[in-house]
């Protein structure tokens, strides 16, 4: 199985390699290179993924150790539930997207690159979630980080492009660091960087309380950075000009996935130092409310969208915080599946009206696109928390256990709790509403007559996709899938019950809304630019700019400044000497002569 | 015979043919400097044969070297001599300058092999 594993992770970085190579040699080889080497990647990664569900052993190996001073870097792999539903839920979407952009991309011209940074993206998130040691850990992840940079800037000739990939590579890179930092806290602390043996100790030593808080809140640092949260939250929405398949694949399965990953892969860490949890359950509050009202008034479906995914990452971190761990999963799976749907399925309508991605082109789409329109209806009714999709079920189990930690208290401080669920509930409200108003203003009243209907390469995974988003929710009735009795209820009546009436009557609200001021629903102030720019821009960006230039001076007006002595002494020496080259033979001769006499002279005085 | 009259006849020679190759600037003046030069070699190294009684004898052997190498190198520099003069229409030696190491602005001239030829 190990073998398996191996040629699992292997099969995205060959495929990436291949169809780099491959190029544009042949379109069709270039096509069935990156689809075909996607769909082996996920028939691999499925063969080890369902081995490994519910309370089956956890794969461990080591493939290779490094002979150094102090603890071992390993090339070793891990594979319990949550690695195997994260690699099952990373290659599954990847190759949807590698089947979309088939069609989404088919004519454009810098595909071969296009598919294999896909291809790599891929490998670099299970290489997340299947390592074992922290510096392999770091490789995948930075390495995702690249790839999102160069994907995010995959239409470079638009200045809007470049600027959101620098600032997605600045902004994560910057939080990255936490990463680091806790990978050497944790090796000095521990002397290995294998996870699941300092877990372990964690596990078993009975630490003091907060005993840990350092790494735990670097790992914090480091995934509140990945997963665009306050305040490192701006990157993301920024990131849209990226292609719309791009989006799905950051915003479902890879990137921004993975920093909840780490913290369910690192939780007894997190568990040992309330302080960490507080702080995540801090940022999620304030997270998923802000992402929520920027939502409401954006008028870009695809920052929307973007908007949406903070707010519910946020959730999840929220989940988190107040010890729902199966939740937190369940809700990234769930939203993994719908946000995916929902991106996909933004991308057929984008394609549908001719590229725009503002809603006030779009509207009465419902007839001229029917299959996307079936679709992104049960994305948005996830998304919302309709009844029963499935992010009804993992919506309700967060709300219920942060609930319950305000109630009972246990990890956190109870204000903590209480503002989160005050925080879940409300952005549950404005989730429906935005939800509603998107599907409202694309899909009803009034649109564009010039319309054409995607082709089947982009339909089919939107279909595919939409089996898990209506009955990914039933999963709440097997928790046993990720392993072991936590003893969580995921599923409670009284809370589904509520939150449904919160459904029901945010949704008559917009509605009434709609019927009575038509597309301007509520007043659409327009988006401020949210002001975490402008400090990030006066206290990091101007900053270090500025010693930039400091030290560009000291380069040029120091170092340079002997470099450039150095020739001019040696040009000055050589302009006396030219003097010497009269071109006079017997010149020459004279100084010969002279010279060989003043040796002759000075060798019989000395001798 | 003493030792000091061979080598006071050469140095007065290889003054001569010092103060010609300095002073004179007619080329084929300046080569027969340079002969007077190689001949008060040739007597130093009769000289010294004759007074140290060589049995070898290499000092002559060397002067005929010498002889025969500076008929060569007549050869090739009365060859040189008629080529200059070819060219420049005059052989005064101070007034072939052209590998002087020149000014910048006329450092493209270096361009054009025929610089300084128009005279």
């Amino acid at each position: 199985m190990n073998g398996v594993l191996l040629a699992a992770l292997l099969v995205p970085y060959v495929t990436a390699a291949v169809t780099l190579f491959a190029g544009h040699r042949s379109e069709v080889a270039t096509k069935g290179i990156a689809v075909g080497g996607s769909a082996l990647g996920l028939a691999l990664a499925w063969v080890v993924a369902f081995a490994q569900l519910g309370d089956a052993a956890p794969l461990a190996h080591v493939f290779t150790s490094s002979r150094t001073v102090g603890p071992p870097i390993q090339l070793a792999t891990y594979v319990d539930p949550l690695s195997a539903v994260m690699m099952v839920l990373a290659t599954t979407v990847a190759f949807l997207v590698q089947v979309y952009s088939l069609g989404y991309l088919a004519d454009d011209p810098r595909y071969p690159s296009y598919a294999a940074l896909v291809s790599l993206f891929t490998g670099a998130m299970l290489t997340v979630v299947t390592a074992d040691d922290l510096w392999m850990l770091l490789v995948g992840w930075e390495l995702m980080g690249a790839c999102s940079y160069f994907l995010i800037a995959h239409h470079w000739e638009l200045a809007d492009a470049r600027a959101g990939a620098v600032k997605a590579f600045l902004i994560t890179r910057t939080a990255d660091l936490g990463l680091l930092f806790a990978i050497f806290v944790l090796g000095d602390r521990f002397d290995t960087y294998r996870i699941s043996t300092i877990m372990r100790a964690i596990t078993e030593a009975a630490l003091p309380r907060d005993g840990l808080w350092l790494p735990a809140v670097l790992v914090a640092v480091a995934v509140i950075g990945k997963s665009a949260q306050v305040p490192f939250h701006t990157w993301l929405p920024d990131a849209m000009p990226g292609p719309t398949p791009i989006s799905a694949l950051i915003h479902a399965a890879t990137m921004v996935a993975a920093g909840v990953f780490l913290v369910a892969r690192t939780y007894p860490l997190f568990l040992s130092s309330p302080s960490a949890l507080t702080l995540l359950g801090l940022v999620a509050a304030v997270t998923m409310f802000l992402a929520a009202v920027y939502a409401m008034v954006t008028h870009d479906l695809k920052r929307l969208l973007a908007w949406s995914t903070v707010s519910q990452l946020a959730y999840m971190f929220g989940a988190l915080a107040v010890g729902a761990w199966s939740a937190a999963i369940l809700h990234l799976l769930a939203h993994g599946a719908f946000k995916a749907l929902l991106f996909l399925a933004a991308g057929s309508v984008v394609h549908a009206v001719g590229g725009a991605t503002s809603m006030d082109v779009m509207g009465g789409l419902r007839d001229k696109i029917p299959d996307t329109f079936v679709t992104m209806t049960l994305g948005f009714g996830a998304l919302a928390g309709v009844a029963p999709l499935a992010g009804f079920f993992s919506k309700d189990a967060i709300i219920h256990a942060a609930w319950e930690e305000a109630v009972h208290g246990r990890l956190v401080w109870p204000w903590v709790a209480w503002l989160l669920v005050a925080s879940m509930v409300a952005t549950a409200a404005l989730t429906v509403a935005y939800s509603l108003r998107a599907w409202l203003l694309v899909f009803f009243g009034a649109g564009p007559e010039d319309v054409h209907d995607s082709p089947a390469t982009m339909r089919v995974p939107l279909v595919v996709l939409a089996v898990p988003t209506a009955l990914g929710g039933l999963a709440v009735t097997v928790p046993w899938i990720l392993g072991g009795d936590r003893g969580e209820h995921l599923f409670h009546w009284s809370t589904s019950v509520l939150m449904t009436l919160l459904v029901i009557v945010t949704a008559t609200v917009v509605l009434v809304l709609y019927n009575r001021r038509g597309r301007e629903m509520w007043s659409a102030v327009v988006v401020p630019h949210p002001p975490i720019d402008w400090v990030w821009d006066r206290f990091l960006v101007r900053p270090v700019r500025r010693l930039a230039l400091v030290v560009r001076a000291g380069d040029r007006d120091v170092i340079d400044a002997y470099a450039d002595g150095a020739a001019a002494t040696a040009r000055g020496a050589g302009g006396l000497l030219r003097r010497t080259q009269t071109g006079s033979v017997q010149g020459y001769l004279m100084v010969v002569v002279v010279g060989a006499a003043a040796i002759a002279v000075a060798a019989g005085l000395l001798a | 015979m003493p030792l000091w009259w061979p080598l006071l006849v050469a140095s007065l020679l290889f003054a001569i043919g010092v103060y010609g190759v300095l002073s004179r600037r007619n080329a084929v003046l300046v080569l027969m400097g340079v002969e007077l030069m190689l001949n008060a070699v040739n007597i130093n190294f009769v000289a010294f044969d004759a007074q140290l009684r060589d049995v070898l004898h290499a000092g002559q052997t060397f002067a005929l070297f010498t002889i025969v190498i500076a008929a060569a190198e007549v050869g090739l520099a009365l060859a040189i001599v008629l080529l200059v003069f070819r060219t420049h229409g005059h052989i005064e030696v101070d007034e072939l300058r052209e590998l002087a190491d020149r000014d910048e602005s006329d450092l493209g001239r270096l361009d054009h092999p025929t610089a300084g030829v128009e005279s």
